[in-house]
């Protein structure tokens, strides 16, 4: 009964079968997409925008929120949104951008910004600047984030700024007080100071995360000296010795002082900070309300101060825009689009609804409306009291830094792990950065 | 990715055109009324063709040109020769640790799975009562194993505390969770594979019930016991079906990608370690939109594929046996 498989045919389909999956890895995603009436804007008329964003359905229950506020104003414009978790959000606009068909209305990203705009993917906003998108409550800086070639792309809904978190209860637990500033080194021996405290007490804590595992560091120390990684013309604006330098500072604190890569492993996608086997850790300051909430309700509050200091006086902090929206240079409806974007990221209403769920509202009359929680309310005074390390942000990132940042990252943790030298690691990202940049 | 292709080896199959025809075309009368066949077999052909040459070998042949180029999906195509396939083999460590455990996943994988899905066929070949019963119940993983909520609850019970963590400690033995373990994922990748033994299971079944019980008796006369009589009756009889299996199998496990993509959520993490190919390909195109280094691991993937495949033909002739083969 089984002659059937003899010979050829079945040879046939197993190459066959094998050959599909070389295709079936290159498809996959894909669809959707815009679909509108072919109309021209006309206040009266009725007009249907798409509009998608990343996040979770807390958010997507907020642009709910909002559109709807917005649909009380404006009831003829129809506005179809939906949203993806952030990877997922980007492999589907990749495909969009490729084949055509973005949505009229889209959150975007820093490290999206420059691709997209060089490409011509996105409307110049230019035209509708201070009439339908309102930049009185916009600072030339925030508004300034948005342009690329010249051309103002996106406009920033929300910024945030690196920034360090503590946890109090954990440190009054081991006895240790709250890092009170200072360089690098003192942090480093702070965070040992924590651990060795914690493994006298018999507690599973380590002072912090090995912090060189993250590109953003690595930025700030650099641009205390005055260089940002890149150049404008999206150069490398640092050395294979630079990166070693800063690797290799990092390599005493992986013995024993920072959060094993293990456990960090073991309580991905959570970070050993919001998972309590860490005391600090450096990262975005609108990182708080997600780490409270991971923490659980026995914490109430956190710490949240500068990073450690390069340079005395060095401007080596910047605002950067946590989300951006723009507007698809094939949109048919660019004017009802603009009067979208607007009431997102100004109108008191949004900035009510909202509040610092995508950041600190970069508007300030969305700021004003909105009640903000007290972490919140931290945060934006944060922002406010590092305002002497504020420097002008760097340009904007070159096409690929997402996947520069995710290989950083990724180092990182083999670093962690043991399984790779620093000069390995230096030679497997600027390996990585030559493909990328060009690509 | 897995429906798409057995759906392409069963079609291979049915596609070809009967041998009985190319006889009678050698009567002159006939041939008129065979050519009016053929058309006809053809048109009834045409949406199988049309999808062959437009969605697969079309798409194909464009992935291979794609291999040899730079394409970012916004910029047209820039020709690079080999450079993608250069730095796949010399620049790039995470492409050889995911080829590593690819390979790992593959051939530790296939033949646990294939020998459990062995056993319980045996099992249920033993007695007939209840067969029908605990056939459905075996085979009911492999329906929803592919999909998404399995996977889903499958990172829920070998996660810090769930359910297997719990179990084994009631052992004595705290291994703590699977999912982010960097020893112990792979191993829960692969009895993730294991579990859905039914497709084998069944095709085993089907083979078992085929084995002429004369033989059975003869060897029992001549004093054979039960381990002999699996090893010179069972296995030599039940080879086609076991060459058979063993072909989809491995082709199949080389195609893990939703298991693993759910559960390191996308990552391909802790360390690498789920970062299969077909995971790693995916993350570089469309994440990192390198299409055309994708398309080459694709390419490589394909040909590592027909490798095994070709070997697998090769040695057939000395394990496998027909019946009726007078070899």
């Amino acid at each position: 009964m089984f002659r059937f498989l003899k010979g050829r045919a079945l040879g046939a389909g197993a190459l066959i079968g094998s050959a599909v999956l070389a295709l079936s890895a290159c498809s996959g995603g894909g669809g959707g997409g815009a679909a509108e009436p072919a109309a021209t804007f006309d206040p009266d008329e009725k007009v249907t925008l798409t509009m998608t964003f990343w996040g979770n359905d807390i958010r997507a229950g907020l642009y709910e929120e909002v559109i709807a506020a917005f649909n009380e104003e404006y009831p003829n414009i129809t506005v179809n949104s939906s949203f993806l978790g952030f990877p997922e959000y980007w492999e589907k606009r990749q495909t969009e951008a490729a084949g055509g068909g973005l949505p009229d209305v889209m959150a975007m990203d820093m490290n999206y910004l420059r691709q997209y705009s060089q490409n011509g993917l996105l409307l110049d906003l230019e035209p509708y600047l201070g009439n339908i998108i309102d930049t009185e409550p916009l600072s030339e800086e925030i508004v300034g984030t948005g342009v690329v070639d010249g051309q103002t792309t996106g406009i920033p809904t929300s910024t945030n700024a690196w920034g360090m978190y503590t946890n109090p209860k954990l440190l009054e637990q081991v006895g240790v007080e709250d890092f009170q500033g200072g360089d690098w080194e003192d942090y480093q021996d702070w965070m040992k100071e924590v651990t060795d405290a914690a493994a006298a007490a018999g507690v599973q804590l380590w002072g912090g995360t090995d912090y060189t595992g993250r590109i953003q560091s690595f930025e700030i120390q650099q641009r205390a000296n005055g260089q940002d990684l890149f150049t404008e013309d999206g150069e490398p604006n640092f050395t294979e010795e630079d990166l070693a330098e800063y690797w290799e500072s990092g390599s005493e604190m992986r013995e024993g002082i920072t959060v094993p890569q293990q456990r960090l492993e073991e309580v991905y996608p959570l970070s050993g900070f919001d998972t309590a086997i860490a005391a600090s850790e450096l990262t975005w300051d609108n990182f708080g309300s997600g780490y409270l909430g991971n923490l659980g309700a026995e914490y109430t509050e956190l710490g949240l101060v500068e990073p450690p200091v390069t340079e005395e006086g060095a401007k080596d902090l910047y605002l950067k825009a946590s989300m951006l929206h723009s507007i698809s240079a094939e949109t048919e409806h660019p004017e009802a689009a603009a009067t979208l974007v607007n009431f997102l990221i100004n109108s008191p209403r949004s900035g009510e609804i909202f509040g610092s769920n995508r950041g600190i509202p970069a508007s300030e009359t969305a700021l004003e409306a909105a009640e903000l929680d007290p972490i919140s309310q931290q945060i934006a005074d944060y922002e406010a009291s590092i305002e002497d390390r504020l420097g002008e942000a760097p340009p904007v990132p070159v096409v690929g830094y997402g996947t520069l940042e995710e290989k950083f990252r990724q180092i990182g943790q083999e670093l962690g792990f043991g399984t790779i030298t620093v000069d390995e690691a230096v030679d497997q990202f600027f390996n990585e950065m030559d493909v990328v940049l060009n690509q | 990715m897995s429906t798409t292709t057995t759906t392409a080896v069963a079609d291979a199959g049915a596609g070809r055109p009967s041998p009985r025809r190319s006889a009678d075309s050698n009567r002159p009368g006939l041939r008129a009324r065979t050519v009016r066949e053929s058309v006809t077999g053809y048109t009834f052909l045409i949406p199988w063709l049309i999808g062959f040459f437009g969605l697969t070998l079309g798409p194909m042949i464009y992935s291979l040109y794609l291999s040899f180029t730079r394409y970012n999906l916004f910029s047209d195509p820039r020709w690079t020769g080999l450079d993608n396939y250069v730095r796949m083999f010399t620049e790039d460590p995470q492409f050889m640790q995911s080829a590593q455990i690819t390979l790992i996943y593959v051939l530790v994988g296939t033949p646990i799975k294939l020998a459990a899905a062995l056993g319980v066929a045996m099992l249920l070949n033993y007695r007939d009562r209840g067969s029908a019963f605990f056939r459905s119940a075996f085979y009911a993983p492999s329906l929803i194993g592919a999909s998404v909520s399995v996977a889903i609850v499958w990172r829920a019970m070998f996660a810090n505390d769930g359910p297997v963590d719990n179990g084994l400690s009631l052992f004595g033995i705290n291994l703590g969770g699977w999912v982010g373990n960097v020893a112990l994922v792979l191993p829960m990748m692969i009895l993730l594979a294991v579990w859905q033994f039914g497709a084998p299971m069944v095709i085993f079944l089907a083979g078992l019930k085929q084995v002429p019980k004369e033989l059975y008796e003869a060897a029992e006369m001549d004093g054979a016991g039960a381990f002999r009589r699996f090893r010179a009756v069972t296995i030599p009889m039940l080879s086609p079906v076991i060459f058979f299996n063993l072909l989809l199998e491995l082709i199949g496990a080389f195609q893990v990608f939703a298991s693993a993509y759910i559960i390191s959520n996308g990552s391909g993490g802790p360390a690498g370690m789920t970062n299969f190919i077909t995971v790693y390909l995916y993350k570089r195109g469309f994440a990192d939109v390198q299409m055309g280094y994708a398309a080459a691991m694709a390419w490589v993937l394909l040909i590592v594929v027909a490798i095994i495949a070709a070997i697998l033909f090769r040695t057939q002739r000395s394990w496998v046996h027909y019946a009726g083969d007078s070899r």
